[in-house]
């Protein structure tokens, strides 16, 4: 039950979403607004949340993550960006089940390459981070490689013994090239999509297991530096300097 | 606003799914599964060389499974993960009215060793000292046992001698 109210509440957002655009655009026609194209642009903060995180830990019982986002206006192009989030994800990848528990940041800059026309605030951002993990690997289970399984019980499931258990105190440093965007719903509320594409720059290998699965950067697969994500974000901005009037 | 964001955003989707399209780990068939002790047949007497015997084959106990024909004069032997133990019937001269079977118990421990993300985990044997045991009493034709290699990881080279 609490499950389906928190649900009725992401829809009401998702539905708030073309409204809030439609007043937007009328905006350009008071002649306030057009005011400002000349005034400079204030020192802002931005904050806010990943959706898609928030809403995966409610669906799935084997995703449990948030993700805080934030940026900081320096000028009319340029963010400093910081992305800070927790994961706790168990996976069955081929033979084997294991828990990821760890947390993440992400600091870099965001450019906005976008003209916006009069009185709005929209973005197209290019942008770079650089990430670094602190996470801990539990191997649940597994079955072991043996493809002519002669002995009946050869594909039994292993839970415990000298494999299994704990991996604690893994790290793990990479960079992210980060493409998106962000529309100006409300004057002072945000969305927007991002795309990343990660390079692994190093990780602390686990003792006889391997990192398959990394907070913040997702699937590592073998001989393959590169990773994927994205995040989903709805974003307050709040004003931290005044115009001159 | 204007189209050139949405079209934009449309186009990083694109990029995306593309990345999205990883290959997926396989795990190939060349990578060494989990390994068969490797047998040999040696002689007892002459500077432990070689020798096959007639008539010769094994059968593994508590399973109806047969074993493949050995392709060499090497056996292979799949080991047990449930246990630490595993049983083999040793038979010579079979048919014949001097057939005579051993039946044998190869003592070992089991640790599991990761390959990758793909293949998971395959064991490596270690074997016991000493590495067998003839159950059964009397006429035996098995003379003893000379450990080769006491760590089974691969199948590349013989574990256990059976002198005979």
């Amino acid at each position: 039950m609490k499950h389906v109210r928190i649900w009725v509440f992401y829809i009401s957002l998702l539905g708030g979403f073309p409204l809030g655009y439609g007043q937007q655009e009328e905006i350009p026609v008071q002649p306030i607004d057009s005011l400002e194209v000349k005034e400079k642009v204030p020192l802002s903060l931005r904050f806010g949340l990943d959706l898609y995180r928030i809403i995966r830990s409610q669906t799935t019982d084997d995703f449990n993550g948030f993700e805080v986002v934030g940026d900081l206006r320096l000028s009319q192009n340029f963010f400093i960006a910081l992305e800070l989030g927790a994961i706790e994800s168990t996976q069955q990848i081929e033979q084997v089940n294991f828990t990821t528990n760890g947390t993440y940041y992400k600091l870099g800059f965001d450019y906005n390459m976008f003209e916006n026309w009069e009185g709005m605030d929209n973005h197209v951002t290019i942008g770079l981070r650089y990430a670094t993990s602190s996470h801990d690997q539990f191997l649940n289970n597994y079955t072991l490689l043996d493809r002519t399984r002669f002995w009946e019980g050869s594909n039994m499931l292993i839970s415990n013994g000298f494999a299994t258990g704990s991996r604690p105190n893994l790290n793990a440093q990479w960079l992210e090239v980060a493409v998106g965007f962000k529309v100006q719903l409300l004057k002072k509320i945000y969305m927007g999509l991002s795309l990343r594409l990660n390079r692994l720059l190093n990780d602390k290998i686990p003792e006889n297991f391997d990192n398959i699965y990394i907070p913040g950067f997702y699937k590592k697969t073998e001989n393959n530096n590169f990773g994927a994500g994205f995040n989903y974000t709805l974003t307050y901005r709040l004003p931290l300097r005044f115009r001159k009037k | 606003m204007g189209k050139g964001p949405l079209k934009f955003s449309l186009g990083l989707f694109c990029i995306f799914f593309l990345f999205q399209c990883e290959k997926d780990d396989i795990c190939l068939s060349s990578i060494q599964e989990n390994p068969d002790l490797v047998l040999l047949l040696l002689d007892a007497e002459e500077n432990r060389l070689r020798k096959s015997p007639s008539g010769f084959s094994i059968r593994a106990i508590g399973t109806d499974s047969i074993l493949p024909r050995p392709s060499s004069d090497s056996l292979s032997l799949p080991l047990k993960i449930q246990e630490n133990n595993v049983q083999f019937e040793f038979i010579l001269n079979q048919g014949t009215e001097e057939e005579n079977r051993d039946t044998l118990q190869i003592n070992y421990q089991r640790f599991d060793t990761f390959i990758n993300g793909a293949c998971g985990y395959r064991s490596t044997f270690i074997l016991e000292d000493p590495p067998a045991l003839i159950l059964n009493p009397g006429d035996n034709w098995i003379k003893g046992f000379t450990i080769l290699k006491d760590t089974i990881a691969d199948e590349t080279r013989a574990h256990l001698g059976i002198l005979h």
